[in-house]
């Protein structure tokens, strides 16, 4: 362990102790709330909630999930991000598609949002750009309101429309809906 | 040539000794220790010879070979680890890959995929492949229990010859040629026999998928032990698939034992987990009003029962077993009840009245539907007790006890007239049915006490043949259960 030998030299103290750097702090905060107060300066705070910061896009909120172009939800219930979860707060029930060219779907997905730790897994995980965190951060709330999100939520809910608007709809190439390919042969037919 | 002689061979210079006409992947598969990458061969099929991965060299001999249709020669020197063995392994993946959708987000096979686990072993990563993929049908429901998807097909044609070779049904063959060819179904056929899970486990691929495991939970999650099938008297080694950490169980696949069902087991062996579920299972003690007990009063009731009818002079007590348990119990509650009472009850055997015992399909399944037929008969032999044998319990002299210990059925199913079996019982003064299923059926008896199922207990079953085989004990769906023994002792 390395040691560091500090001398009492009352010079150095009276410079650089406790009193004269609270002085010099003080003035830094004395000077700040006066150019402020008289408009010299532009304040760094926000006035919370009357005015909502803006992070950047990279920012991971509330989680949402993204849509196909027609509309319907691009999650394919592959259980990646749910595997991928460190706090396990995603439940999927996957189910076959009433659209053909897509098979599988989630009947059900579930974020248990007070078990998640706002890692982004789930987001770095997902094979078809199907779950992404979004920019809300103001998530509190009682204990009565609904702590699990479920799939309507994670879609449809306003905060997410309202704000993404197109932005919501992923154009990536993987899981494109493709037309069923109807065969020739006989006995081989999609039900 | 005698057949009996054996061929010394070395494989990447361990040296291995196999009867003369055996295939460099069966020396390999003796060996145990190294792996030759494969598709289409399967040990309990006939060599086919297609997919052309499994690729060795031999020693003087200046193209490689495929391991499983090259029959070993004295002094063979086969090398499965070479530069140029690898390099083919990554491009015959490669060639499989070309019109593969690598659609495992969605597939069911992903996680036990053949194709998966060996692209990660000896994949070549970088695809060379500009084309675009040929898109086939996908989704075909092609029977009862499966679902096929022609994309992901390799043409590896292990369920051709399944169908071919075991089932004898011949349903399945390959369509059209070159990078067109697809698996499908002939004209108005469907895959409808009693094997047909078996295609879903011997495709290497997620071509055929089982429809009762399809989209149900991804093969990760899930936790594999292994088990003996309690659905008939075959007693099939299965290994039973349950999700770690909701304990709930998604299904059975066979587990290889050459001298009890090789590589496969029926679909009616499949549907065994069903009964294995918090859903369906009874979990407390009820009473004759459907009310449920705790456990030290179901075992204080039990208690009472049995010693109001003790002594040489009260009434009869019957013993009623079903041959679905194992030995251990059966012989336990006997002697239970045989040190509680002074004397030996008299024990019937209830067997279903319906049942076509001595039936067999040729392959696996037999009519017997109690794996345990030939257990509890040697374990009466063993105690020295002559049981009645009865086929249902109606007039079979039930009527005249004042008390019945009933070892009810495991399977339900397997006791298609349960019912007026059931309601033979319930004219009897006091009954005490063990058994393991929710449903009403054995409603308004004096007693009714959760028994464990075949994967929560050790004990033995004896097959069909005799064959003793022991279960191993999983944890027990509920902690609260208790078995029949640690019931028994607290009574």
């Amino acid at each position: 362990m390395a040691v560091v030998n500090v001398t009492r030299n009352p010079e150095k103290s009276l410079k650089n102790g406790y009193l004269a750097t609270s002085l010099v702090g003080l003035g830094t905060t004395l000077k700040t709330f006066t150019k402020q107060l008289f408009r010299l300066e532009e304040s760094n705070t926000v006035q919370w909630p009357e005015v909502e910061y803006k992070y950047s896009d990279r920012f991971k909120g509330a989680h949402f999930l993204t849509k196909r172009p027609d509309g319907k939800v691009r999650c394919t219930a592959c259980f990646l991000c749910a595997t991928n979860c460190p706090a396990q707060c995603i439940t999927i029930v996957a189910g076959e598609s009433p659209d053909k060219g897509v098979e599988k779907y989630p009947v059900r997905f579930e974020i248990d949002i007070l078990r998640c730790v706002f890692c982004g897994y789930c987001e770095e995980a997902c094979p078809v750009d199907a779950i992404r965190m979004g920019h809300e951060y103001s998530m509190a709330g009682l204990a009565e309101d609904k702590w699990v999100y479920t799939k309507d939520y994670l879609l449809n809910r306003e905060a997410i429309t309202q704000t993404l608007g197109e932005k919501q709809v992923s154009e990536k190439d993987e899981n494109v809906k493709h037309d069923s390919v109807e065969s020739g042969l006989p006995g081989i037919h999609r039900k | 040539m005698s057949q009996e002689q054996s061929v010394q061979l070395t494989v990447d210079g361990r040296e291995v000794s196999v009867p003369a006409g055996s295939t460099i992947m069966e020396a390999v598969r003796k060996l145990g220790e190294i792996e030759v990458p494969h598709f289409c061969w399967h040990p309990g099929l006939s060599v086919a010879g297609v997919c052309r991965f499994c690729m060795v060299k031999i020693e003087g001999v200046p193209k490689l070979q495929i391991a499983c249709n090259t029959e070993v020669r004295e002094g063979m020197a086969v090398d499965t680890i070479a530069a140029d063995v690898k390099e083919a392994h990554k491009w015959a993946l490669e060639f499989h890959l070309i019109n593969h959708p690598l659609d495992c987000p969605i597939c069911d096979q992903a996680g036990e995929c053949e194709l998966q686990n060996y692209y990660m072993k000896v994949g070549k990563y970088t695809s060379q492949m500009d084309e675009d993929k040929v898109l086939k049908p996908k989704a075909l429901d092609v029977g009862d229990t499966l679902v096929l998807d022609t994309e992901r097909c390799i043409l590896c044609s292990r369920c051709v010859r399944f169908e071919d070779e075991i089932t004898k049904t011949s349903t399945l063959g390959i369509f059209n040629r070159g990078d067109r060819a697809v698996i499908g179904t002939f004209p108005d056929r469907r895959i409808q026999h009693n094997y047909s899970y078996n295609l879903a486990d011997i495709c290497p691929v997620g071509a055929f998928t089982a429809k009762d495991f399809r989209f149900q939970c991804r093969v990760w999650f899930l936790k594999e032990s292994e088990s003996i099938c309690p659905g008939c008297s075959t007693g099939c080694n299965v290994k039973v698939f349950q999700n770690g950490n909701s304990r709930e169980y998604f299904r059975l696949k066979p587990l290889e034992n050459p001298e009890v069902n090789g590589h496969w087991m029926c679909d009616y062996g499949r549907t065994q987990f069903e009964h294995l579920n918090v859903k369906d299972r009874l979990v407390s003690p009820l009473g004759a009003d459907n009310s449920a007990l705790s456990w030290s009063d179901a075992a204080a009731r039990f208690g009472e029962l049995v010693k109001s009818q003790a002594g040489a002079d009260n009434g009869k007590v019957a013993l009623v077993l079903t041959p679905q348990h194992t030995n251990e119990e059966f012989s336990a509650i006997f002697s239970h009840l045989k040190s509680q009472l002074g004397r030996e009850p008299e024990v019937f055997v209830w067997r279903e009245a319906t049942e076509e015992r001595d039936s067999f399909d040729g392959i696996l399944f037999r009519g017997d539907r109690n794996p345990n037929t030939r257990g509890l008969e040697d374990t009466l032999k063993e105690l020295g007790v002559s049981a009645k044998e009865c086929s249902g319990l109606k007039d079979v002299g039930l009527s005249q006890a004042q008390l019945a210990v009933v070892l009810g059925p495991e399977v339900e199913r397997a006791y298609p007239s349960l019912e007026t079996d059931l309601a033979v019982l319930r004219e009897m003064p006091a009954v005490v049915y063990f058994g393991n299923h929710r449903s009403q059926a054995a409603a308004g008896l004096s007693l009714r006490v959760p028994t464990l199922v075949f994967t929560e207990k050790e004990g033995t079953y004896v097959n069909h043949a005799g064959l003793k085989q022991t279960l191993k004990a999983n944890a027990r769906v509920m902690p609260s259960l208790k078995s029949l023994t640690e019931f028994l002792g607290g009574a």
